[in-house]
C-alpha cells in the first residue's frame, strides 16, 4: 500500500515536472529573448502622415476617355465610348467618379447637339471636355484619352486588378464564359471586357458605366497597395505616357499618380448620370437627366464628394 | 574521414596570424577613435556635443533607378540636388537649431507653398515639435536618401526620394527616433521642390 502511494506521488511529481517543462519550453519559444535582443522587442510608437499638393485648387478634375479608335486611327479623332469624370481632393483624400453614358444627347461646343461620344471625333479632347462641362457643369483640368488595347497594357503593367462584380454577365464576343458574381481578379484583357460589355447587362449603358467605375476602384486599390514599392509609380507614369494622349506633362502625371495613391478608398463616391432611352431620327440615344448631372457637379465641385446618386 | 594534410597547419598559421594582427589593429583603431586614450580627462557633456557636431553623419544619397534616359552627369546632379533638399528639411525640422524649443517656424525649406501648408498641419510628425521642449540635444545616427527618377527628353522630371533619418535625443526625452518614408519632388522654378510626402515617425 505504501509502495503504491509512493508510486502515485512520484507519478504526480513527474507529471508536474513535465507540465512545468512544457510550459517553460513553450514560453521559451513564444516569448522572445528580450535580454539579448533589446532592439527587436522594444516598444515602438509609429505615427504616419501623408499629403500631396498639386498646386492651385484642392480638387483636380480629370476626364478619362476610352476611345473606340480602330488600329491605325488616331484615338483622339474617334468616338469616346467610356466617359468618366474623376475628381481627386488632394487635401482630404476623397475622390469621385461621375459616369456619363456614351449615347447621351448633349450640346457639343461649336457642333450643336450630338451623342456625347462623338464630341471626341468632332472636336477632340478639348471638345469632349466642353461637352462634359455643358452637361455636368465642371470643366476638367486634364483629359486623358486611351484606346482599349492600351488600357489592357496599362492594367497588365500594374499587375491586374480586383473588382467586386454585383451579378454574373457575359458577352458572346468579348467573354463567352462570362464574369462570375463576387470578387474577381482581372488581367488587362478581362478589365477591358468587364468595362466594355453592355448587351447582357440589365441596366445597359448605365450598368456598363457603373462597371467602369468598379474598374477604376480596382485600379486605385492596386496603385494604393503598391505605391510604396520603389519604382512602382514611376513605371505606371511611364506606361500612361506611352499609352495615352493627354494634356498633362510628365511632372503633372506624376503629381496626379501620387494624389491617386493617397486617395482613401472609404472616401470614394461614384454615380452614373441617369436618363431615358429615346430616338433622334433613327438613332437610339439617351436623354440624360440634366438636373441630376448638374446636381452631381454642384455637390462634387468643391470637395470631390457626392452626397447621393 | 579524410585527415588534414600535414602541410596545412603551417600554411593556416601563416595566413591566420597576419589576419589576427590586422583584426586586432583594426579593433584597436576603432576603439581609439571612440575613446581617445590620450585624453586623461573625462569629457564634459558640452565637450562631447562639440566632438559629435564636428563629425556629423553625412547623408548618403543613391539612385535606385532612372526611368527614361538621363546622362550620367545629370544623374549625378539630380542626386546631389535632391540630397541637398532633403538635408535642408532634416536640418530645419529635426537636427539643427538650439534645443530645447517648441517652435519650428521655418521647418519646410524646399517644400512648395501648397505642400508647406499641408506639412504645417502635420508638424507633429514632420518636425521635432512634440518632443522639442524636452530635448537637450539631437545627434543624427543615419541619413539615407534613395531616389527613383523619371526622365524625358534627357531631363529629369520627377523624383521619389525614399528617406530614412535616425537620430538620438538627450534630455528628459532620451531615445532614438526614426523618420522613414517617401518625398515626392518635381522641378519648379529651376529647383527641386517637395510637393508631397508619405512619412512615418517612430520613437523608442
Amino acid at each position: 500500500m505504501h509502495r503504491l502511494a509512493g508510486r502515485v506521488r512520484r507519478a504526480r511529481r513527474w507529471g508536474r515536472a513535465t507540465v512545468l517543462a512544457t510550459v517553460l519550453g513553450v514560453t521559451a519559444l513564444v516569448v522572445p529573448q528580450s535580454a539579448v535582443q533589446p532592439t527587436d522587442v522594444a516598444l515602438v510608437k509609429i505615427r504616419h502622415a501623408q499629403g500631396v499638393a498639386t498646386g492651385g485648387e484642392d480638387v483636380v478634375w480629370i476626364l478619362a476617355v476610352g476611345s473606340d479608335a480602330r488600329p491605325g486611327q488616331a484615338m483622339t479623332r474617334a468616338r469616346g465610348d467610356a466617359l468618366q469624370l474623376v475628381g481627386i481632393n488632394t487635401r482630404t483624400g476623397a475622390a469621385t467618379a461621375i459616369g456619363v453614358p456614351r449615347d447621351s444627347w448633349v450640346a457639343i461646343p461649336g457642333h450643336g447637339r450630338e451623342k456625347i461620344n462623338s464630341a471626341l471625333y468632332f472636336a477632340g479632347p478639348r471638345g469632349m471636355a466642353g461637352a462634359m462641362r455643358n452637361l455636368v457643369g465642371i470643366e476638367p483640368d486634364y483629359v486623358m484619352v486611351t484606346r482599349f488595347p492600351f488600357f489592357e497594357d496599362m492594367v497588365d503593367d500594374i499587375g491586374g486588378i480586383t473588382v467586386t462584380n454585383p451579378r454574373r454577365f457575359w458577352d458572346p464576343n468579348l467573354k463567352k464564359e462570362g464574369f462570375r458574381q463576387g470578387r474577381i481578379h482581372l488581367d488587362g484583357y478581362n478589365a477591358m471586357a468587364f468595362s466594355r460589355i453592355r448587351k447582357s447587362l440589365v441596366g445597359g449603358d448605365f450598368a456598363r458605366s457603373a462597371n467602369q467605375q468598379r474598374t477604376l476602384r480596382g485600379i486605385h486599390a492596386r496603385i494604393r497597395s503598391q505605391a510604396d514599392r520603389p519604382g512602382f509609380i514611376e513605371r505606371g507614369v511611364m506606361s500612361v505616357m506611352a499609352h495615352t494622349d493627354t494634356n498633362a506633362s510628365p511632372a503633372e502625371l506624376f503629381e496626379i499618380a501620387q494624389a491617386v495613391a493617397q486617395v482613401d478608398p472609404r472616401r470614394i463616391t461614384t454615380c452614373v448620370v441617369q436618363g431615358r432611352i429615346g430616338f433622334v431620327g433613327a438613332a437610339s440615344v439617351v436623354f440624360p437627366d440634366v438636373a441630376q448631372a448638374r446636381r452631381l457637379g454642384r455637390e462634387a465641385r468643391q470637395d470631390a464628394t457626392l452626397r447621393g446618386c | 574521414m579524410p585527415s588534414p594534410s600535414p602541410g596545412r597547419t603551417p600554411w593556416a598559421r601563416r595566413v591566420v596570424a597576419p589576419l589576427l594582427v590586422l583584426l586586432v589593429s583594426f579593433s584597436t583603431a576603432c576603439q581609439s577613435t571612440a575613446e581617445p586614450s590620450a585624453s586623461p580627462e573625462r569629457l564634459s557633456r558640452d565637450d562631447a556635443r562639440v566632438t559629435l557636431a564636428s563629425h556629423p553623419v553625412p547623408t548618403r544619397t543613391t539612385i535606385h533607378r532612372v526611368f527614361g534616359r538621363l546622362p550620367d552627369a545629370r544623374r549625378k546632379a539630380v542626386r546631389k540636388q535632391v540630397g541637398a533638399v532633403v538635408d535642408r528639411w532634416w536640418e530645419a525640422a529635426y537636427l539643427g537649431g538650439a534645443y530645447p524649443r517648441s517652435s519650428f517656424p521655418s521647418a519646410f525649406p524646399g517644400f512648395t507653398d501648397a505642400a508647406e501648408a499641408r506639412a504645417r498641419g502635420d508638424k507633429a510628425l514632420l518636425t521635432n515639435r512634440t518632443g522639442g521642449p524636452r530635448i537637450d540635444s539631437v545627434t543624427a545616427r543615419k541619413r539615407s536618401v534613395v531616389v527613383d527618377i523619371i526622365a524625358t527628353g534627357g531631363q529629369a522630371r520627377t523624383v521619389t526620394a525614399h528617406v530614412l533619418l535616425r537620430f538620438d535625443t538627450t534630455g528628459s526625452k532620451t531615445g532614438t527616433t526614426t523618420v522613414r518614408g517617401r518625398l515626392f519632388l518635381t522641378r519648379k522654378r529651376g529647383a527641386w521642390r517637395i510637393f508631397g510626402y508619405d512619412l512615418a515617425k517612430g520613437a523608442r
